[in-house]
């Protein structure tokens, strides 16, 4: 079986994609809206697609490889990869930081009752 | 004296005075170390009734009433007759009665004792809990609807959910006694229960799954029958289809916790 290449076109779309994508994670990341690991795995949805259009034959190696007729199926695979391995640290990341908040509206509480109550006393002391 | 400071039953001033002009007092400091956790979420009908109700008791119980966020008026209610924790945003009835305990550990008490601030609860029962702990003094006390079957014991559809959740409380964990009401929101802690529900509490379905957590750790539980009320006021967040949901998840829950080990 001949390995079909991608057209001009697909990798000319496919590398603008890429590009002006990166270019608005890097001004994010700049910004301080995404942190480098952010900035990392949200890059990969326009790296791997670049890479398969910009490099077909290292495309068709890896699905030799892996056994995978179309690349294009190892190219989605990958990015379900990135994406749940993303999704995972995240729900980790928000289930922390979930915690951190309640303690904290936790801790504000008894302290401002702390703070009522030191003050109580005083006045009574007064 | 350790209880000189929070646990004194301040009146933290958080009440207005319209809401405050029967002219309630603060309760008196007593010499006991129990503290009664209130929590409420949108109980101002019912909490100034249930505050005087405990006062009534004559027992000079220490009080902490937690405000879950209520958008009413039931911090500035209950603020007349108890010290008031206010929590900025609502944490759900963990994170409201872990408030609670975590200020019982730092304010030293001996034992903590939570009741729901809607009226279900009868504080003349709270007595019946320290009896039954002077008894038999296990880490967890809980008041339990089921051993007599008196009072309002919820509907059918409920009571066949708590038994699922009891089969697997009781078929996964040992933890003493056989738990009948393991959904019960009125239970006594004694200090070592205090110290481990301080650092870590459930968010999710608090009641069930904190047991299922303390008897992990090795604590010990027993209950003590109860007569409790329907509630006063407000209607519960788990009726129709989020039944069924919460059964599948608390089941889930107490499940893992099983699974994995207490750290």
């Amino acid at each position: 079986m001949t390995d079909a290449l991608p057209s001009p076109e697909t990798v000319v779309v496919i590398s603008a994609f890429a590009l002006i994508y990166m270019l608005v994670l890097l001004r994010k990341t700049l910004q301080g809206k995404f942190d480098l690991y952010d900035f990392l795995m949200l890059s990969m949805v326009a790296i791997i697609p670049a890479g398969f259009a910009l490099f077909p034959t290292l495309a068709y190696l890896v699905s030799h490889l892996t056994g995978v007729v179309f690349p294009f199926v190892v190219m989605f695979g990958a990015l379900f990869l990135v994406v749940f391995a993303f999704m995972h640290n995240m729900t980790a990341r928000l289930h922390r930081l979930e915690r951190q908040n309640s303690a904290l509206i936790q801790e504000q509480s008894l302290l401002v009752l702390e703070l009522q109550a030191k003050q109580g006393r005083q006045g009574v002391d007064s | 004296m350790a209880d000189m400071g929070l646990g004194m039953g301040i009146n933290t001033g958080l009440g207005s005075t319209d809401t405050c002009r029967d002219g309630a007092a603060a309760p008196p400091v007593a010499a006991s170390r129990i503290l009664l956790i209130i929590p409420c979420f949108n109980e101002e009908a019912s909490i100034g009734g249930l505050l005087s109700e405990i006062a009534a008791t004559g027992r000079g119980y220490h009080t902490l009433v937690v405000d879950d966020g209520s958008s009413d008026a039931t911090s500035a209610v209950a603020s007349c007759r108890s010290p008031v924790a206010r929590l900025a945003q609502n944490l759900g009835i963990g994170g409201a009665v872990q408030t609670g305990i975590k200020y019982a550990a730092r304010q030293d008490f001996d034992f903590c004792i939570q009741i729901d601030g809607d009226g279900q609860h009868d504080p003349r029962a709270i007595e019946m809990l320290l009896d039954a702990h002077r008894k038999d003094p296990t880490n967890i006390t809980i008041g339990s609807r089921f051993i007599h079957h008196a009072g309002f014991c919820s509907t059918r559809m409920r009571r066949a959910g708590i038994r699922l959740i009891v089969l697997a409380l009781n078929g996964l964990f040992r933890g003493g006694g056989r738990i009948t009401d393991p959904t019960s929101g009125m239970r006594l802690l004694d200090r070592s229960a205090i110290a481990f529900f301080a650092k870590a509490y459930p968010a999710d379905f608090p009641e069930p799954i904190s047991l299922a957590w303390a008897m992990r750790a090795g604590l010990t539980v027993s209950e003590v029958p109860v007569e409790m009320r329907a509630r006063e006021t407000g209607v519960s967040s788990i009726d129709g289809l989020k039944s069924a949901s919460y059964m599948i998840r608390v089941l889930g829950y107490i499940l893992l916790a099983r699974l994995v080990r207490a750290s």
